[in-house]
């Protein structure tokens, strides 16, 4: 089992003609994912990897049953690109460029509400569950089946939960990259409870990092769940980081410490760890 | 992306935002110059990109041409927080009845955009927010949606802005709405919008932060004379440098340079040299998929840094691959040489090849290697961590 993405998803790549676009689509088919095809408008009727190219998404899910996409294009091509993906249908997305306006990303989690999509990114390194599928740009190296999901904000950091848990011999089910841009299309709490409804899911590891309040906002899940969660926050050396104005103060409150985020989500029930070594260590007296 | 004042009162104006009368001058003779025919007294802000100018002796007033001159040369010397004073805006000064604040900034984990307002406008806004927050009038709306004056008016009524200016006061707040939304804001804020003796509203000052990624969209910013800019504040010299070669990067005070894999673990990793004792003398990012060029250009701004005592390198080749970074660390050790002590981890995509490279390379020309320990997937980054403090305290590091 697995969340959001297994063996059966039905993948495209909106931008599969691009040089980013076919490079990855190939590492991803190399990896087993069930990549049915792509768009690029303007390119129907080619063929990339032997896989069908669309002018549109919609033709994409129409002819092939896709249900999940990858973006690959500019970031300045993102809004539309994602609006149209979510309008096609599609019910999970995943952002991998960086830099999307900020503006756009609002327009763009407005409409994957309406239309009860889940997006990930902008500015991810992707999701994998092992063994099934691979989205992305992540290696496939540090992964291998197993118990334990993570979920990130950032790719590198990722990868070293990803390595620790596979050398460890837990393994992970799905790995989810929420990306670092400013605005991310998918919050800690929205993954986390996707996590406490998959039965394969023994434990979750959440990493975030200063900055933000996308970690504090998942301490009303963390008490939600039944799955336990540790909880990993870099930065908490930083030095204080630069304030948005009084505006910003006002709305996003005192900005959150790598310590203050630690303590919020170990108050909410969470199991802080220091180091990647902390992992296994605490998994197993949790008995996961 | 953040504007000076008399940048953000343009685009104010722009947006039929009251502004009210004001001259730029860069330096003190302009200001004698030009407050020869100004209505005294007169004010002169220094224009720097960040906060608390008034604190620090930025903002003056004056009763004459020659006390604006002398004032002004007082102003054009400071320094504040990093940012020299390189422009004033003279103004002449406004008779203050009442200040209120306006702000309209992102709620971004609630994906909305937040409109504020208070009857407590003023430098300690952020405090009245706290202590007494039925003082701050807030309303959220959702990317798509108009301001509509009747809600505009709600929101001034509820500030305490008086009945015969209502209907100023709801403009300006859907102007600065519509502004927001026109030029991809992540701020604007009039703090404060001025009540003046003569029942006038004017925005006394501006605070606009634009999105650095959405600048694109408006090119006639420069057409304003308004050019793209580093948001943050002055920067080293090495972070200039590293600036120009396209690397995030921060000088930190410690003595360990870190050279970490993408912004996650790079930020991580400092702490884990906390955890063992250590301090880092920067933070950086190499970007996803860095060349073998970007990757010895890193190790350049770590070598030629003198508080640096010991190099942390950590590489898990995601998109990257670890064979590209030890091309460029061996393309470093050639053409530059490194007179620091490293140690080194590779891991991830094409690590053994890395390491293969390396150890072959190191056969060739051991004495290139010698202050160089590098390690594979056997080692732990704990233990690499633990390395690179040792390293530095053997060097004389703290």
């Amino acid at each position: 089992m697995a969340i959001l993405v297994d063996k059966n998803s039905k993948v495209m790549v909106q931008g599969i003609t691009g040089g980013a676009g076919k490079f990855h689509t190939e590492r991803m088919l190399a990896y087993g994912t069930n990549i049915v095809g792509g768009s690029t408008p303007g390119k129907g009727g080619q063929e990339v990897h032997g896989k069908p190219v669309f002018d549109t998404v919609a033709e994409c899910v129409e002819n092939t049953g896709a249900d999940v996409s990858v973006i690959f294009l500019p970031a300045r091509f993102v809004k539309e690109a994602a609006i149209e993906a979510v309008r096609a249908g599609i019910r999970f997305l995943v952002v991998v460029p960086e830099h999307i306006p900020i503006h756009d990303m609002l327009h763009v989690r407005r409409e994957a509400v309406a239309h009860g999509a889940t997006i990930i990114g902008g500015n991810t390194a992707g999701i994998i569950s092992p063994g099934q599928a691979n989205l992305g740009i992540m290696p496939d190296i540090a992964f291998k089946p197993g118990r334990v999901g993570t979920v990130s904000r950032s790719g590198s950091i990722t990868y070293y939960v990803a390595d620790t848990l596979t050398q460890s011999g837990y393994g992970e089910t799905t790995c989810v990259g929420l990306g670092g841009d400013p605005v991310l299309g998918s919050t800690f709490d929205e993954i986390l409870l996707k996590f406490e409804e998959d039965d394969a899911t023994k434990a979750v590891v959440m990493c975030g990092e200063i900055g933000g309040v996308y970690e504090e906002r998942a301490t009303d899940a963390i008490r939600q769940m039944k799955t336990p969660v540790l909880a990993m926050i870099g930065g908490v050396y930083a030095p204080p980081g630069k304030r948005m104005g009084h505006a910003g103060a006002i709305v996003e409150g005192k900005m959150g410490t790598a310590q203050d985020k630690l303590d919020a989500l170990a108050e909410a029930g969470a199991h802080p760890c220091k180091t990647f070594s902390d992992i296994p260590k605490t998994l197993a007296k949790l008995g996961v | 992306m953040r504007l000076y004042e008399f940048e953000g009162k343009q685009l104010f104006e722009k947006f039929k935002i009251p502004v009210g009368e004001r001259h730029l001058a860069k330096s003190p003779d302009e200001v004698y110059r030009i407050v020869s025919g100004l209505r005294y007294p007169v004010v002169i802000k220094s224009q720097v990109l960040t906060g608390g100018r008034g604190k620090a002796g930025g903002i003056k007033t004056a009763e004459g041409a020659n006390e604006a001159r002398t004032n002004a040369e007082i102003c054009f010397g400071l320094t504040i927080k990093g940012f020299p004073v390189e422009s004033v805006l003279l103004e002449p000064r406004l008779d203050i009845k009442k200040e209120y604040y306006i702000g309209v900034t992102l709620d971004r984990a609630n994906y909305k955009i937040v409109v504020i307002a208070s009857g407590e406008g003023g430098v300690d806004i952020e405090e009245t927010a706290a202590d007494n927050p039925e003082k701050i009038v807030r309303k959220s709306l959702s990317i798509e949606e108009e301001l509509f004056s009747f809600d505009a008016l709600t929101i001034a009524k509820k500030t305490g802005i008086p009945s015969p200016l209502l209907k100023e006061g709801a403009a300006i707040i859907v102007n600065l709405y519509n502004l927001f939304r026109k030029y991809d804001a992540k701020l604007v804020e009039i703090n404060p919008l001025v009540l003046t003796a003569d029942d006038r509203l004017i925005a006394a000052d501006a605070r606009v932060s634009l999105d650095d990624d959405a600048v694109f969209r408006h090119p006639d910013l420069a057409d304003m004379g308004i050019e793209k800019r580093h948001e943050e504040g002055e920067m080293t010299p090495r972070e200039q440098q590293a600036a120009e070669w396209g690397i995030p990067y921060l000088d930190l005070d410690g003595d360990i340079g870190m050279f970490p894999g993408g912004a996650g673990f790079g930020i991580m990793g400092n702490d884990f040299i906390h955890y063992y004792g250590g301090k880092p003398a920067n933070f950086m990012d190499s970007g996803g998929g860095p060349s073998p060029e970007r990757i010895a250009k890193m190790l350049v701004l770590l070598d030629e840094n003198p508080n640096v005592k010991a190099i942390f390198g950590a590489r898990f080749g995601g998109i990257s691959r670890c064979d590209d970074f030890a091309r460029g660390v061996i393309m470093f050790l050639k053409d530059h040489g490194l007179s620091k002590s490293m140690v080194m981890r590779m891991t991830g995509n094409m690590w053994q090849e890395g390491v293969r490279i390396f150890e072959e390379a190191k056969q060739k020309d051991p004495e290139l290697f010698k202050n160089i320990e590098a390690h594979g997937i056997e080692t732990p980054i704990e233990e690499i961590s633990k390395r690179a403090v040792e390293l530095a305290k053997q060097e004389g590091g703290n």
